[in-house]
């Protein structure tokens, strides 16, 4: 008797905070557009704060967007357009930015929103005593000045054309809460007001993050109540949580994309999956200043000699694409000419047999001067990017290269080998960034110890061309200079396009308004405009 | 017996400073720092304001000097903060001047690492001892057998996967415990009982997990204890007696049986602090084990030092306190001490 109750009381227990099932039909019939309901999801990390200028990880640049506003933004095409700008112009000389605020709009404390805020937060990033690593882009700024409060004006001493993009990258922090604070320590970090659509609720270290519906956002009313984001470290535990209907959304891998959702009827019925371009590529670098990687024959064999599809469908179950500049493909910076290597090894050797590589011990591997050619792909903790140096290592056996993989600790990789320029080829990573200027990456003055030039890429050309297009504000004029750039990088080959990956995002079909397919800037580009029918929501999540 | 406890505690410190110089030197081994970690990497980050935040570290002081202030820190019990973005104190809270209190990360962290080895070390201790009685009087017959295989069992089985498959079959398939966390997201909202309930549904499976890859060697250490003890002549004397079996076993065995156990629980101290990297990170507890990984990735070194050094006077403190209990149960040690 008294067992019995106790295993009712058990089951009842466990039972509580889950909602009724809600059958398939109910799932995927039309729901008209509501207010309310939460959305949960999970992430691998925890912010260190939610001021992103002070805090590096991804983690927190993906809360704070929901808090805080910059004055530009990117479009679902990502084409920027106002945020808490109305509109912007651009002086004659192209060396002054006017951007006009959009009138009454108020922090979440209700508080008024102004020109003064935007100076404030500008004064922050640039000022010596603040620990950001940004603060180059702003202290090119010679005059940051606020005629009135709905207008902020930026004088560069020459013309910039990545100022816009770092206006949209630089979040405006409200100055009546931050003025004589140490913004380093400041426990504003932690307790952050914004003007976002939503506003922090409640923090529990390690667990979660909770954000309510900010009443006085800038940008109109998000349609979801709550968002929550639960700090869910290993992958595998962030999948059962989706499985078990206690999160919404995820990243998936491509395996948990192409392979486990397909064979499992009961998460197809309940959780839509979506695929988006992903922001980042997958190369494989040289270290130019190295023998034989200065001989372009030699990289231009090595990229015959990669089967780029292969990788794709092998490292990421075809869930990406090759690609064949530094940019999003069907953007407008990406060079439409251009077509990705095709894999060809007979014409990888004829290359290597032009610069002196042939086998003539008789060994299998081809040599030069007596010399073997062998080496060392160097490559990070990161399994996809394993798995891509293996296939390539079986690639270039075949045409007589001998290649061997190390694989590191990221800490290690970068203080030993990249700074030190240590290495002679690495698979690594870098951004599909939405503003073209790649200054930084590939112009011949960055190669110093701790700079991003660390391959030794030297090519006068692309350092005029990229001089050019910080020059130059008009997009239509910029974009024939990018495209020329991607046009060298391309003939130079000095990294080998591995392929961009796609983000696999999988949420909960409860969720409403997601655009499918995805535009280029990805499915959380409405978000706010995202809704969750009254009869799908959550019951454990008590509605304030 | 005072005096000696002086000397032990005097001895602790040069060899605390030692232990700390020895970790402080491999710590600053692994190459990079910092600001390699946070935004290394970001085209947008320049190497200038890398360098100032290092000198603002003093990461670019002699290694002896970055010591020296590290232990001028600590000679008054100063764990200073994290090189993190959040800064946040290491050990304890702080309050700044307008009554907002930073919590420590230890603070935060320790105390449910602790929670969950001390019940994990009930757990095993409670089902370690009869299983290693019932082995020891049951020596080489089916019940030893099968508790002998079934403690190996749970020894080899790879924690993780069994956690896994704990959390598929318990959190997805049947929904009776939750997955991870130690929070139900209503949490704030329940009575202080269901709260109570909450947590322990959400600890039962890492507990569980956690005890059972202790539960073999301490199981065994009492069945080998045990037969020891029952082939002593005393046993042989008390069963001549005509002493109930149970008495034999329980009272004049098992006691005996027992004083070892107690320098391997003092021994255990220490590992009560240290969290399993695993175990948090699948179960996503942020727990300390978390904290120290988390830490050494981000080469956080004021809070991999603060875990260092506490970990170091614990496992010291440990010791102690595992001679004194020695010396408490066993007259022999006691009158050892005392000459």
């Amino acid at each position: 008797m008294l067992r019995n109750f106790l295993l009712t009381a058990c089951l009842a227990l466990a039972a509580c905070g889950k909602q009724a099932a809600v059958s398939a039909a109910d799932l995927d019939r039309p729901y008209p557009p509501e207010q309310g309901g939460a959305l949960v999801d999970a992430m691998s990390g925890e912010p260190s704060g939610l001021i992103a200028m002070l805090a590096g990880e991804s983690a927190a640049a993906a809360i704070a967007a929901n808090l805080f506003n910059s004055l530009l933004k990117y479009d679902k095409n990502l084409e920027l357009e106002g945020e808490l700008a109305k509109s912007w112009e651009v002086s004659k000389d192209q060396k002054t930015i006017t951007f006009h605020l959009k009138p009454g709009m108020k922090w979440a404390d209700g508080a008024a929103l102004t020109s003064a805020d935007v100076l404030f937060t500008w004064k922050l990033v640039t000022d010596d005593n603040t620990r950001t690593p940004y603060g180059a882009d702003y202290k090119l700024v010679l005059k940051a000045e606020t005629p009135n409060p709905l207008t902020f004006r930026v004088t560069y001493a020459q013309p910039y054309a990545p100022a816009l993009d770092s206006w949209a990258g630089l979040q405006v922090l409200p100055k009546h809460l931050l003025e004589g604070q140490d913004i380093n320590t400041t426990p504003f970090a932690r307790h952050p007001v914004g003007s976002h659509y939503y506003q922090l609720d409640e923090w529990k270290n390690g667990e979660r993050i909770s954000l309510k519906r900010n009443p006085n956002a800038t940008q109109g009313q998000a349609r979801i109540d709550r968002l929550v984001s639960r700090f869910i470290p290993d992958p595998a535990a962030q999948f059962l949580e989706l499985m078990a209907d206690n999160i919404d959304s995820m990243g998936l891998s491509p395996i948990q994309y192409a392979r486990i959702f397909p064979a499992r009827p009961e998460l197809t019925r309940k959780i839509a999956q979506y695929k988006e371009l992903g922001n980042a590529y997958t190369y494989l670098g040289f270290n130019l200043k190295h023998k034989p990687w200065d001989d372009r024959r030699v990289r231009l064999a090595i990229n015959y000699a990669i089967d780029k599809q292969e990788l794709i469908d092998g490292v990421l179950l075809g869930l990406g694409e090759p690609i064949a500049s530094p940019y999003k493909p069907g953007t407008r910076w990406s060079n439409p000419n251009l077509k990705p290597y095709p894999y060809d090894p007979a014409k990888a050797k004829q290359l290597l047999k032009e610069a002196g590589f042939e086998d003539h011990d008789g060994d299998g591997i081809l040599d030069r001067d007596g010399k073997p050619l062998a080496f060392e792909i160097l490559t990070n903790q990161n399994k996809q990017r394993e798995l891509s140096a293996v296939l390539i290592q079986r690639r270039l056996k075949e045409i007589g290269i001998d290649v061997k993989i190390r694989v590191l600790e990221w800490a290690s990789f970068i203080g030993r080998f990249i700074k030190t320029g240590d290495f002679d080829v690495v698979v690594l990573g870098w951004s599909l960034g939405q503003e073209p200027d790649q200054f930084n990456i590939w112009h011949s003055s960055q190669q110093d110890p701790g700079k991003f030039n660390f391959i030794g890429y030297n090519n006068p050309k692309v350092d005029k061309l990229l001089e050019q297009g910080r020059l130059e504000l008009n997009p239509d004029k910029r974009m024939k200079i990018y495209h020329q750039f991607a046009q060298q990088l391309y003939d130079d080959s000095p990294i080998v396009y591995l392929y961009a990956g796609y983000g696999l995002p999988a949420i909960h079909k409860r969720v409403k308004g997601i655009d499918n397919p995805a535009p280029p800037a990805g499915i959380g580009h409405n978000s706010y405009e995202w809704y969750i029918p009254e009869p799908l929501r959550r019951t454990e999540i008590a509605e304030q | 017996m005072i005096r000696y406890l002086a000397k032990r505690l005097f001895w602790m410190v040069p060899l605390l400073v030692g232990i700390s110089l020895i970790s402080f030197l491999i710590m600053h081994l692994a190459p990079g720092d910092i600001t390699t970690t946070e935004a290394g990497f970001n085209p947008k980050a320049s190497e200038e304001s890398r360098q100032k935040l290092r000198k603002l570290y003093h990461l670019d002081e002699p290694l002896l000097v970055q010591y020296s202030l590290w232990l001028k820190r600590m000679a008054t019990l100063d764990f200073g903060e994290s090189f993190a973005g959040h800064q946040r104190p290491v050990l304890w809270e702080k309050k700044d001047e307008k009554g907002n209190v930073t919590k420590g990360m230890i603070q935060e962290a320790l105390p449910i690492t602790l929670l969950i080895n001390i019940l994990g070390l009930v757990l095993i201790v409670v089902a370690a001892l009869p299983l290693g009685v019932i082995s020891a009087v049951y020596q080489n017959r089916p019940p030893d057998r099968a508790i002998t295989v079934f403690v190996f069992i749970g020894f080899a089985v790879p924690g993780f996967w069994l956690a896994l498959i704990m959390m598929y079959w318990l959190g997805v398939v049947h929904a009776w415990l939750p997955i991870s966390g130690i929070h139900s997201l209503g949490y704030e909202r329940m009575s202080w009982l269901a709260q109570g309930w909450d947590v322990g549904r959400h600890l039962a499976t890492p507990v569980f997990i956690s005890a059972l890859g202790g539960l073999a060697g301490i199981s065994l250490f009492v069945r080998n204890g045990m037969l020891d003890v029952l082939h002593q002549d005393y046993i042989t004397t008390a069963r001549a007696k005509g002493l109930p079996e149970n008495t034999v076993v329980y009272r004049h065995a098992l006691r005996n049986a027992l004083l070892p156990l107690i320098t391997l629980l003092g021994l255990s101290i220490p590992g009560l602090i240290g969290g399993s990297v695993i175990a948090e990170s699948l179960f996503a507890i942020p727990g300390m084990g978390k904290l120290f990984y988390d830490a050494v990735l981000m080469r956080d070194f004021p809070v991999i030092m603060g875990i260092l050094t506490i970990g170091a006077a614990l496992t010291l403190i440990g010791n102690l306190l595992a001679d004194i209990a020695y010396a408490w149960a066993d007259p022999r040690v006691r009158r050892g001490v005392g000459q």
